[in-house]
């Protein structure tokens, strides 16, 4: 069992080094949001222009020194979900291609050709989010917005920024693997996916700043699982953000986990299912 | 000696009525290459997944190596290997990444895997290209793998399903003289699938002729060139409306054992069907038919094909049974569609 997981997530890994135009794909959409929203939407110069302005955009970005630092930290969140994507999709191109046939036709188990996809779909952000950390940090010196961490990022924070976007990307990872394995065309998993992306970024608070959002919108940006994790981000990179919310890093880290809980529960049934003989 | 593959009454069924394996039963004996002959869509592919349990029968019982397939598919895909007809090797690794993925889903003991690879990359002469992304390939080193992936676990019975589709009379040549050496070596026992009657005469030691779903006929190469008991000659009327009487005429020649009419030619069985030419030609002149042409075949297994099937060994044009499956699920969907 160890054996076959660890060998299939070594091809997972391989395929994924020797394919860099997905992780380019995964990067495109969070930079051009950092290129282009994040420095044409700038709530700092609007605020500036009023009196206590300044003071009321700070509560409305819940401790956060500028509106692009909160938003970058959102970005690191999102870029779990544009990397993931590929980890579903990839099961679709191993079915056209005969790769997934080939599997089931070895002992090797459905847990395993699953988990592997899972693991390495799991692994594969936490570059990317440091990347698109890196370079909102590197913006902010060019002249440009960038992202002014003014927290001292302890080993723990680290430890729950990693752990915020793993257990995120396990979460996007599980379903998109359960869209891979249901769906056999890949235009239609391109089009579902669509369907589940941007919804999903748009009723959580990665773009949004909080203060902003009306009463039943905030309802819902709380529970959904990028606000979840960008959360965990926000509370370690800003000095005082965490009186700006009702709880710890640890509370949200436990809910996105209930998230990839339930995910990868469902994923794993149509997994078994859709590797199980045909009928 | 005890039957390395048992299969009684394996049937499938798409959407209840179409019917791809209609209730097959053979066995083959340990360490023989036993082959299922026959055209697309004769059930062929259906019937190795089954027996490797990739698809679930509707019917029937399959023991291979000692072991229900339908009870422990697990069991099973560890004693056998399976090469497909379609490419599956990851084109993202080398050719001796898929190998050593193979080995390692297939339990191979650790200590003899760098070997067991460079032994079978060497055998199948792919050593040279072996860290080569598979992409880069040609179809006949492809092949050559699918086959050192499929016997990477030195399998007890090995399921090749057209193995040799889409290569060079060359290539295959090659890729069967390797599987013979395999044999030879491993003493294993080979189920083989071919539309290619050349391939199946020259590697099977028995063979099955598989049609619509129905086993017509089985019996080795020669049992099955002799049961249709001599030569063939066919005549070719000038005018296909004088057919008939051109048949009734043959019929009468001494020697001539049967004519039967196909596609406007009559195909007279006979012995020694060379000095019986001159004979039929003649009778054919006096019954006043003119001939636009004469052929003599020997006995090969183009002919046994036409003998069981009453057709000419060719690839069906018309839908394979999974192809109708699919066609009459999208009806009914429209169907169901329309009635709400």
């Amino acid at each position: 069992m160890i054996r076959e997981l660890s060998a299939l997530t070594r091809r997972e890994l391989l395929r994924i080094a020797r394919n860099p135009q997905a992780l380019v794909t995964a990067l495109l959409l969070p930079i051009l949001y950092l290129l282009l929203f994040g420095q044409a939407f700038d709530l700092g110069a609007l605020a500036a222009s009023s009196p206590g302005g300044q003071a009321a955009l700070i509560a409305s970005i819940r401790g956060a020194p500028t509106y692009f630092s909160y938003f970058s930290a959102g970005m690191a969140g999102f870029v779990a979900v544009t990397a993931t994507l590929f980890i579903g999709a990839n099961v679709i191109f191993d079915r056209l291609f005969g790769v997934l046939k080939r599997t089931a036709a070895t002992p090797a188990t459905a847990t395993s050709i699953f988990g592997s996809r899972l693991i390495a779909g799991s692994i594969q952000p936490i570059g990317l989010a440091f990347l698109v950390l890196g370079l909102s940090l590197l913006l902010g010196h060019l002249g440009l917005s960038g992202l002014q961490v003014t927290a001292s990022l302890t080993a723990v924070g680290a430890v729950e920024i990693v752990l915020a976007v793993v257990i995120l990307s396990l979460m996007f990872a599980s379903l998109f693997l359960a869209i891979g394995f249901t769906i056999e065309q890949p235009q239609s998993y391109f089009a579902v996916v669509n369907a589940i992306n941007l919804p999903v970024l748009l009723t959580s608070a990665a773009l949004y700043p909080w203060g902003t959002m009306p009463p039943w919108f905030r309802n819902v940006a709380s529970v959904n699982p990028i606000t979840l994790a960008v959360t965990v981000i926000r509370e370690n990179l800003f000095a005082g953000a965490t009186a700006y919310y009702p709880y710890g890093p640890a509370v949200y880290l436990l809910g996105l986990l209930g998230w990839a809980a339930a995910m990868m529960v469902l994923a794993i049934v149509l997994a078994r299912r859709a590797l199980a003989p045909k009928q | 000696m005890t039957a390395a593959i048992q299969v009684d009454g394996l049937a499938k069924t798409y959407n209840g009525s179409v019917k791809a394996v209609d209730g097959v039963s053979f066995s083959v004996e340990a360490g023989e290459a036993y082959g299922f002959l026959g055209p697309n869509g004769a059930g062929k592919t259906t019937t190795v997944s089954m027996l490797t349990a990739l698809l679930a029968p509707t019917a029937g019982r399959a023991i291979v190596d000692g072991i229900d397939v339908f009870a422990d598919p697990a069991s099973i895909k560890r004693r056998i290997g399976l090469v497909f007809q379609e490419s599956t090797s990851d084109s993202d690794l080398t050719g001796r990444e898929n190998l050593q993925l193979a080995a390692a889903l297939f339990g191979v003991p650790r200590k003899e895997v760098a070997h067991r690879i460079d032994d079978l990359l060497q055998k199948l002469q792919i050593a040279d290209a072996a860290d080569r992304l598979t992409k880069t390939y040609s179809g006949g080193m492809r092949r050559r793998l699918e086959l050192a992936v499929g016997i990477i676990h030195s399998p007890r019975v090995l399921f090749l399903d057209e193995p040799t589709l889409g290569l060079d009379p060359q290539g295959r040549a090659g890729f069967w003289r390797y599987v013979q050496e395999l044999r030879k070596e491993h003493g294993m026992t080979v189920f083989v699938t071919t539309h290619y009657l050349e391939e199946a005469d020259g590697i099977c030691d028995r063979i099955a002729i598989i049609d619509h779903g129905h086993i017509v006929a089985t019996g080795s190469p020669s049992e099955l060139k002799d049961r249709l008991g001599g030569d063939v000659v066919t005549i070719r009327p000038a005018n296909p409306g004088l057919a008939a009487a051109a048949q009734t005429a043959l019929a009468l020649v001494p020697g001539v054992l049967a004519v039967t009419p196909q596609d406007g030619t009559l195909r007279v069985k006979c012995l020694r069907g060379e000095e019986l030419v001159p004979k039929l030609v003649e009778a054919c002149d006096k019954a006043g038919v003119g001939l636009a042409g004469v052929s003599l075949k020997r006995p090969s297994l183009d002919e046994v094909f036409l003998e069981f099937t009453g057709r000419e060994f060719r690839e069906d044009e018309g839908m394979t049974a999974t192809d109708m499956a699919v066609r009459l699920g999208q009806v009914q969907q429209a169907w169901g569609r329309s009635r709400r």
